[in-house]
């Protein structure tokens, strides 16, 4: 579950989740500094929730640029990561930079990456870089793949955004099946989400897609896609959760209670879909909030 | 040990000192004098005594203790000699290091530093020839032989770490990009504790080792942090026989016995390991 697609406060957030059954929860950062208490109150919610914060996002537009702009946007990622200690997330995302300012060199965004993942590993956490498919440089995975593989640091991976694969096949060409190049441990994170429509026919259809029209896996048009996605990812050793990064304004506008079911409902068939065959463990049969080795966990 | 720039760029060259936090450091203090070292003097403006035995200095904080709640004995930093510890410095805040905000006083020494594991500090120290960075600090202790040497020749070899569950790349990853650190071979160890990885500095005059918690750890409270020193000596019995006259006790346990390879023995709170050691006294 991701704080990105339920409405309300952040307590709301968190107790719709935990009703739900969800043991873990992604967190947007902005629920958290823009806490009307604050952020120590935002974080105390948090721990008292008992929800593991498998991540924070998202980190915008930081690889690839130089001078004061570097600068600028270093502190920015050491004041995200802070976020991150607070809460004890064990990862942070950061989003391919759609800025003109920064440099395409992929030696130089390996650099940038290897930065944070150094500024990261004293703390814990773990980095997690995602190719948007608006990306200005890094647009698809097998890009983002390249970055993360010569920066060479193990906290550092990919995040696959489901959203951004399919939408890059059907817009771009994409191939879908080179996924399998990038070994399971690399990949740092999981996003999952579906959309309605077969094909997104233009760029500015695709943003606006992606920022507003998404669904939960399962509720869209790609389900065999998805499922055949999981898998692959799957069987290339990723054993670190699914979530759901579903951008939709209808969700904003209903009772986060049926949100927080719909995406129950589909954390259920997510896990239907995995070689594993496990299903997510309910959290209000089991007061353990721990997660077992090698289980499907949706998030 | 000649290194290059290639493959030293901070022209790291050993451990100037390692610093402890001590909330009691009359007892820590005599636990080190049994060791050998001697009290040779004392901050200018905060409760920090400066030892020292042959070419090693230790530096016990109290005023950090009180500073950071710390109630006991805890290693918080170590200090690389380089060959300029401004650029080191900026070197590896460049790469992505913590910056760590110095705390001097008005004509004290600013020491630059960086984060390390838990709340510890690396800290950068490039005169450490014809100059003392002591010097300007400390005042000496008046009647103390500043110049004592070492119980059988015993040099700084190493600094232990606990490291968090498949952690050990990571910490790796951070010491290589940041200082040219580099893990040795698997089974390739020193001393009595054959666990974790070992990475030894570019100068090959200082080790790292980086310990995993054991397999059974949930009644285990296991953090990441500096937990221990380690002196090397090239003649283990020698060095246990004279320390043990001086009133260390060894640990002989299961998995621990003192023998030609090593020793280690629990002192003032905290716990010190002893090498057999390649390197020559520093």
């Amino acid at each position: 579950m991701d704080t990105i697609t339920l409405a309300g406060s952040l307590e709301s957030k968190l107790e719709a989740a935990t009703i739900a059954g969800f043991s873990q929860i992604t967190l947007w950062a902005k629920d958290l500094v823009g806490h009307p208490r604050g952020l120590a109150s935002a974080a105390q919610a948090v721990r008292a929730s008992k929800l593991r914060v498998n991540a924070i996002q998202v980190m915008r537009d930081y690889e690839g640029l130089s001078g004061a702009l570097h600068g600028y946007k270093v502190d920015t990622v050491k004041e995200m990561l802070k976020v991150c200690d607070l809460v004890n997330a064990e990862r942070l995302l950061i989003c391919s930079s759609t800025s003109s300012h920064g440099s395409g060199d992929v030696d130089r965004i390996a650099a940038d990456l290897k930065k944070v993942a150094l500024l990261a590993t004293p703390l814990g956490i773990a980095v997690g870089y995602e190719a948007l498919s608006w990306g200005r440089h890094v647009s698809d995975f097998m890009l983002s793949w390249e970055a993360v593989r010569r920066a060479n640091c193990k906290n550092l991976g990919v995040c696959i955004d489901s959203f951004h694969v399919i939408a890059n096949c059907t817009l771009n060409g994409t191939d879908f099946e080179s996924l399998t190049e990038i070994p399971g441990e690399k990949i740092a994170f999981v996003q999952l989400s579906d959309f309605l429509w077969n094909a997104v026919r233009s760029a500015e259809e695709r943003i606006e897609t992606a920022r507003h029209l998404r669904v939960f896996p399962g509720e869209g048009v790609h389900s065999d896609m998805l499922a055949r996605m999981i898998r692959m990812i799957d069987r290339a050793g990723y054993r670190g959760d699914w979530s759901f990064e579903v951008f939709n304004d209808d969700y904003l506008q209903m009772p986060v209670s049926a949100v927080a079911a719909r995406a129950w409902a589909s954390a259920k068939w997510v896990a239907s879909q995995s070689a594993r065959r496990s299903v997510p463990r309910d959290r209000r049969m089991d007061n353990r909030h721990a997660a077992i080795p090698g289980e499907l966990r949706a998030a | 040990m000649q290194t290059s720039p290639q493959n030293n760029p901070l022209g790291v060259n050993g451990i100037e000192y390692v610093e402890y936090a001590s909330s009691e450091p009359i007892a820590f203090g005599a636990a080190l004098e049994t060791l050998g070292f001697q009290a040779v003097a004392r901050h200018r403006s905060r409760e920090i005594v400066h030892f020292r035995a042959g070419g090693m200095n230790i530096i016990v904080n109290s005023h950090a203790a009180h500073q950071s709640g710390i109630e006991g004995t805890e290693l918080i930093a170590f200090a690389l000699r380089v060959r300029d510890a401004a650029s080191a410095y900026s070197y590896c805040v460049d790469r992505g290091a913590w910056p760590i905000d110095a705390h001097a006083g008005a004509m004290e020494l600013n020491i630059p530093g960086i984060a390390g594991v838990g709340n510890s500090t690396i800290y950068f120290v490039d005169r450490y020839d014809e100059f003392q960075i002591y010097d300007v600090d400390f005042k000496p202790i008046p009647g103390v032989n500043r110049n004592n040497t070492a119980v059988e020749g015993m040099h700084f070899f190493g600094v232990v770490q606990t490291i968090g569950a498949d952690r050990a790349q990571e910490w790796s990853d951070f010491y290589r990009e940041l200082l040219d650190f580099r893990i040795l071979p698997e089974g390739e160890y020193f001393g009595v504790l054959p666990k974790g990885v070992l990475l030894e500095s570019p100068c090959e005059r200082f080790y790292l080792q980086l310990v995993q918690p054991p397999e059974s750890t949930a009644d285990i409270d296991w953090s990441e942090r500096l937990t221990r020193v380690g002196f090397g000596a090239v003649d283990i019995p020698a060095l246990v026989s004279a320390l043990s006259e001086r009133g260390v006790r060894f640990v002989e346990a299961t998995h621990v016995h003192t023998s030609e390879r090593g020793a280690v023995c629990y002192l003032g709170g905290t716990s010190f390991e002893f090498v057999r050691s390649h390197l020559g006294g520093a």
